[in-house]
């Protein structure tokens, strides 16, 4: 055995030096923060899906009203009420243009004699939903992402400030905010609808005024965290000045959660709007947005049910996808994270 | 293991499903039960009195001095009785007065005899709960909004107390003896006695509401009641009360119901839903459901005496308006299909509004209707606004022109107004109108202030007389507030109150005349719709009347027949 | 401890004078007069009115005077209810939403609870996925989107339940059951996260090893722990839930305080409207003081002394 190692050729090997600086080499490639969220979060099907669904949704939102005919604020009484009717699908039965009239139930389309196809009917002053609903979607997103895009940036430089700078400071800060904090939002979101001119604007500001106390408690929460740990002293003691402690060090740690946090708060932003909508405190017409679009439909939920359902049905899963996104960020940023 | 938790599971939504429907089974037993019970005391001939109404908004007051809505007016037009009561005609007819009163050749003084009648607690009804109950309602301390407003320049020194320059035993209202009660006005009032069946003018008695204090009328057990039914389990700000017969009620015996539960039903829908269900025997339907129901045999259409119109702001922060001009008022006045707007857009029975004063409101003494006198005026025609407007654009040197429309912010009223913006932009080019919807108290602000272009506006008559409507447009009357000012109009209303007052026909032509000048010539204001209700009542409910104006129902003639 | 609580109750009563202010000055904007017949008043008839209730003083004296009455305990007197006082308004409005809220609050916290322990101990089974989907699905629909549902459904469709109107027990299943969603949602997720931690951690592992059962272990130990935290996530909650949901009482004709809440904002009830924030304000601020209170015993690694957390 021993003469068969002998026998070997020299050639037939090379000799390994290990170098101390490839002790800790990772044979992987190098993933930055956001690529390895995605890789976790790709494992996630209900995010992914609802990120396809909200994709969909933001498409059609801004699409959606130019696929039909129909301008969403053309007022045509003669062609009130109408029920979904969709070409093809009539053949099947569904979207075919009956709809009760009293306790029968006949083709609407037929009874008025129109011709027109009105993929989800019309409303009772004979506007087409179909582009009703997308246009209100575009207007419930819109208040939703600028409501929550506030929000945020007060937060964070609410937050960021009171817990960056602790002390005096961050204790007259926090009183402020337990004060806010037992404010009933409703009450004054409320409250601030009735005092200013209605339109989007008010309701942006309403949804808002309190939004941001939820941002800035966890971004203190979390710079409180960073800033005593050993990379922030280190960076101190090497003089970096608190801008770029704050920029290079803080925001970047912090960011996953604030992008959580949106997540969550778009969605309560939609809902606020519905709702202030809903108890007849939101837009000013002839605009609509989903809330007000359910507003119309809750009327006629016996008869044209199909009112109600297309912006409920939207809303929901506006919410839904919201959430679920949400989720699954939460879980790919920050797994220790809990609700 | 796997099984064991299973069967706990199961266990326990077996434990919940049988607690959900020993609840839910409960009542479901007991529901039964109750009708029985009715059907058992009543027997088959006799039916159960018993009504089941809704009220759309709580009542905010019964106390006839501040009372000031229509549910405070029509709770106390069937628990309180005044000198006079609107009949099954809506014609005034003696009810606490004994008889026609005695009136001075002048007019002006009214002697009445008062009936023997009870209150409640068995006190007797006299002149003087009536002198005590007007001075009340006239007292600045009590802060009664409609007596101030109804009494005013017609009850002798009314006004003068207002104003502190008379005391409150001045007022035009003595007393002679317990039976004698004698009025002096101001003016001849050719409407008098009907106003006496408004709720303001009821008699009040002094040692009970003095007794009570401030406690007067804040529920229904600290209140005493001379009309045809008792309110009941009333906690003065819940949302359902009960009318009781009242067997101290002189006519007692022409009431036939027994029980009146009402219930305070705000969404549309619900109210619906209920009467499907035969919880409730009558509701007032919204537009969303006057289609589906259109051919329902239940459906009774009623007409009330409310009036709805654009009042056009002539000038506004001190700057005239686009509506300063004769010819854009003409245009937009003939632009929008008010049929359609009733028909459609309404639908509730409403009907096209082309005059001021409502139709089926006001007669003469041979009973003609106001609106024979009159005519009607600015008529839907898209040709004739499209002239006046290509002249108004003309004369104000411009072809772009916008316009704000404010309005009520109720589901109805912004479905009008979004109508009205598309109506008026298609008809008439290079118009933009831009809507405002605010709540009402908001709208009457701006409109105290004149900050409006266009104002989406309404009156309800509180008296049966034409003048309730034609004077809201006087010079410096309150409900002017739109710029609007012509001498001409002004005398033919004064005419009304002075030289006419006696002379019913000639007061009709000048009330005529006057809305010529208003709808027509002036083109001032653009009336819109009458406003209608179509109702739900099941075919059970008899003898319900409704009133034109003052108090919208009166249950006294009601009765049940044939509910199964 | 005693002092961390004399503490906060004196950032309390701070907090409320400080919300009182604000929502008065809010009140003070609001456009519009209370009178519901303003509309028939001259000037002059108008004046006297609010002579008699002091509105034409000029606000600082008005705002002195509120604070000063409502230090007494006296909120004032309702315009829309001439003769009520705005404390018997409220509290005669309230026992209904109080009712709803409570009824949701229970049902909602027990069904949450167990869709909650069954997901965590049925991980990533059908029954897991269940109890999530139901749980995102009560996170995310409106509740009256839900309410309008199951009116529609259960009341108007099948006639299980009344349409609307408050005569039983029976007439609050629905609303209830709409408010109770969102508690459903958050115990339900909470619960699940909780327990999935703990029956993961060592002392769980000890007790299977020593062979407890698998209904110890699941109430016993794991329940237990998940269950403390979950009242601090339930407070806020309880306290929105228990002041009323307007728009649920709106739907089902419920005499509520929510409704009438809004109902006073349009009439300009200016007392209403204050005596409702307060309350609400306090309900709250008491909520969130028994919740940290509760934390700090439950959980002592929170250090009180700390003011907030």
């Amino acid at each position: 055995m021993s003469n068969d190692v002998k026998n070997f050729p020299k050639d037939a090997f090379d000799r390994i030096t290990v170098d101390g600086k490839h002790a800790e080499k990772i044979s992987k490639p190098s993933l930055n923060f956001w690529q390895d969220a995605w890789l976790r979060i790709r494992k996630n099907k209900g995010a992914i899906v609802s990120m396809f669904i909200l994709i969909f949704l933001v498409v059609m939102a801004f699409v959606g009203p130019y696929m039909v005919p129909h301008d969403p604020e053309n007022v045509r009484v003669s062609h009130a009420n109408l029920p979904p009717k969709v070409p093809g699908l009539e053949k099947l039965g569904i979207f075919d243009g009956e709809g009760k009239l009293g306790s029968k139930t006949v083709n609407l389309y037929e009874l008025k004699k129109v011709e027109e196809y009105y993929w989800f009917g019309t409303d009772s002053l004979g506007r087409d939903l179909f582009s009703r609903l997308w246009k209100g979607t575009q207007v419930s997103l819109y208040i939703a992402f600028v409501a929550a895009i506030i929000d945020m940036i007060i937060g964070v430089i609410y937050g960021g400030i009171s817990g960056y700078y602790g002390g005096r400071v961050d204790d007259i800060m926090q009183r402020v905010v337990e004060v806010l904090i037992g404010i009933p939002t409703l009450v004054i979101v409320i409250l601030m609808i009735m005092i200013m001119e209605p339109g989007i604007w008010s309701i942006i500001i309403a949804i808002t005024i309190t939004g941001w106390i939820g941002m800035s408690r966890i971004v203190r929460g979390q710079v409180l965290k960073f800033k005593n740990q050993e990379f922030v002293l280190a960076a101190k003691t090497l003089g970096a000045s608190d801008s770029r402690i704050i920029g290079k060090h803080l925001l970047p740690n912090i960011m996953a959660i604030v992008i959580i946090n949106i997540m969550f708060t778009i969605p309560t932003a939609i809902f606020f709007e519905a709702f202030l909508s809903f108890i007849g405190l939101g837009l000013q017409a002839p605009h609509a947005s989903l809330g007000t679009l359910i507003n119309d439909g809750y009327k006629f939920i016996q008869y044209q049910p199909h009112i109600l359902f297309f912006p409920a049905f939207i809303l929901s899963l506006l919410m839904i996808a919201f959430n679920l996104i949400g989720d699954g960020l939460r879980d790919a940023l920050d797994p220790k994270m809990k609700d | 293991m796997k099984s064991r938790k299973l069967m706990v599971l199961m266990s326990f939504l077996l434990v919940l499903s049988v607690f959900l429907a020993a609840c839910g089974g409960k009542k479901d037993d007991a529901a039964p039960a109750d009708k029985g019970e009715d059907k058992g005391t009543t027997g088959e001939a006799n039916e159960a009195q018993v009504l089941n109404l809704i009220e759309t908004a709580e009542i905010p007051s019964v106390d006839s001095s501040i009372a000031e809505d229509a549910v405070g007016f029509n709770v106390l037009n069937n628990i309180m009785e005044g000198l006079y009561r609107l009949d099954q005609d809506s014609l005034p007819v003696p009810a606490m007065a004994e008889g026609e009163p005695e009136i001075s050749e002048d007019g002006l003084t009214y002697t009445f005899k008062i009936r023997d009648a009870q209150w409640s607690n068995g006190t007797p009804v006299t002149a003087h709960d009536f002198v005590f109950a007007w001075q009340r309602a006239v007292n600045p301390d009590t802060a009664s909004p409609y007596g101030p407003y109804l009494m005013a320049g017609m009850v002798k020194n009314a006004a003068e107390i207002g104003e502190g320059k008379a005391e409150l035993a001045d007022l035009g209202i003595k007393a002679e003896d317990d039976k004698t009660l004698v009025v002096e006005l101001v003016r001849p009032v050719p409407y008098f006695l009907s106003l006496m069946s408004f709720g303001t003018f009821y008699p009040l008695n002094e040692e009970f509401v003095t007794e009570q204090g401030d406690k007067y009328a804040s529920n229904s057990d600290t209140m005493i009641y001379n009309g045809p039914f008792q309110l009941t389990e009333w906690d003065g700000t819940g949302n359902s009360w009960k009318y009781v017969k009242n067997e101290n009620y002189w006519d007692a015996d022409t009431v036939k119901l027994d029980e009146i539960n009402v219930n305070v039903v705000k969404e549309g829908s619900t109210g619906v839903n209920l009467y499907e269900k035969g919880q409730i025997d009558r509701v007032i339907l919204s537009a969303e459901y006057a289609m589906q129901y259109a051919d329902n045999p239940e459906i009774v259409n009623e007409i009330e005496t409310a009036l709805f119109y654009f009042k056009m702001n002539q000038e506004r922060n001190g700057k005239a308006t686009p509506l300063a001009n004769e010819n854009v008022r003409k245009a937009i006045a003939r632009a929008f299909n008010k049929e359609e707007l009733a028909d459609a857009i309404l639908a509730n029975g409403s009907i096209a509004a082309n005059f001021l004063v409502p139709k089926d409101f006001t007669f003469d003494p041979s009973g003609k209707d106001f609106r024979d006198y009159s005519d009607e005026f600015a008529l839907y025609n898209v040709e004739e606004a499209q002239e006046y407007w290509a002249k108004a654009l003309e004369e104000l040197g411009t072809d772009k022109v916008t316009i704000e429309i404010l309005g009520g912010d109720t589901e109805n009223a912004k479905k009008q107004q979004e109508w009205f913006k598309s109506e008026l932009e298609r008809n008439l080019e290079g118009l933009t109108i831009n809507l405002k919807e605010v709540p009402f108290n908001v709208r009457l602000e701006l409109d105290n202030s004149s900050d409006y272009d266009i104002q989406s506006a309404g009156w309800g008559a509180d008296f049966q007389d034409p003048i309730s409507f034609i004077e809201l447009f006087i010079t410096g009357s309150p409900q002017n507030g739109m710029g609007y000012s012509n001498p001409e109009y002004d005398k033919l209303v004064e005419e009304t109150k002075t030289t006419l007052a006696n002379d019913p026909e000639a007061r009709f032509e000048a009330f005529a005349k006057a809305e010529k000048i208003l709808l027509e010539d002036d083109q001032a204001i653009v009336p819109t719709y009458q406003r209608g209700r179509m109702v739900l009542m099941k075919p059970y409910v008899k003898g319900i009347v409704t009133h034109p104006f003052g108090a919208d129902y009166s249950y006294k003639w009601m009765y049940i027949e044939g509910k199964e | 401890m005693a002092k961390y609580i004399i503490k906060r109750v004196a950032y309390m009563f701070i907090s409320l004078f400080l919300i009182a202010s604000f929502t008065f000055v809010l009140m003070k904007l609001l456009p519009g007069s209370p009178l519901a017949s303003a509309e028939k008043l001259s000037v002059e008839q108008r004046e006297v009115i609010y002579e008699k209730y002091g509105l034409n003083d000029p606000i600082p004296v008005q705002y002195v005077r509120y604070m000063g009455n409502l230090a007494k305990g006296d909120f004032g007197v309702s315009f829309q209810f001439k003769k009520a006082d705005v404390t018997t308004l409220i509290v005669s409005k309230l026992k209904y939403s109080m009712i709803l809220g409570a009824q949701a609050l229970v049902f909602g916290t027990i069904v949450g609870i167990v869709l909650g322990m069954i997901a965590a101990l049925k991980q990533n089974t059908i029954w897991d996925y269940g109890s999530t989907v139901i749980a995102i699905l009560g996170v995310s629909i409106p509740s009256f989107v839900f309410a309008v549902m199951l009116q529609y459904v259960f009341a108007v469709h099948w006639e299980f339940f009344d349409v609307g109107l408050w005569n039983s027990w029976k007439s609050s299943v629905l609303p209830s059951i709409a408010l109770a969603m969102g508690p459903i949602a958050i115990a339900a997720r909470f619960i699940r996260t909780e327990m999935i931690e703990v029956l993961s951690s060592d002392y769980i592992m000890l007790a299977k090893a020593k062979g407890a059962s698998w209904l110890e272990i699941a109430f016993k130990h794991a329940f237990r722990n998940a269950l403390i935290p979950l009242i601090t996530v339930l407070g806020p909650v309880a306290a929105g839930l228990l002041t009323g949901s307007l728009v649920v009482e709106q739907i089902f004709a419920i005499p509520g305080i929510g409704e009438q809440f809004v109902k006073s904002i349009n009439s300009n009830d200016f007392a209403v409207i204050m005596g409702t924030t307060m309350f609400f304000s306090v309900f709250l601020i008491v909520i969130i003081l028994i919740v940290d209170i509760l934390y700090g015993i439950i959980d002592p690694r929170i250090r009180l002394s700390g003011g907030g957390k």
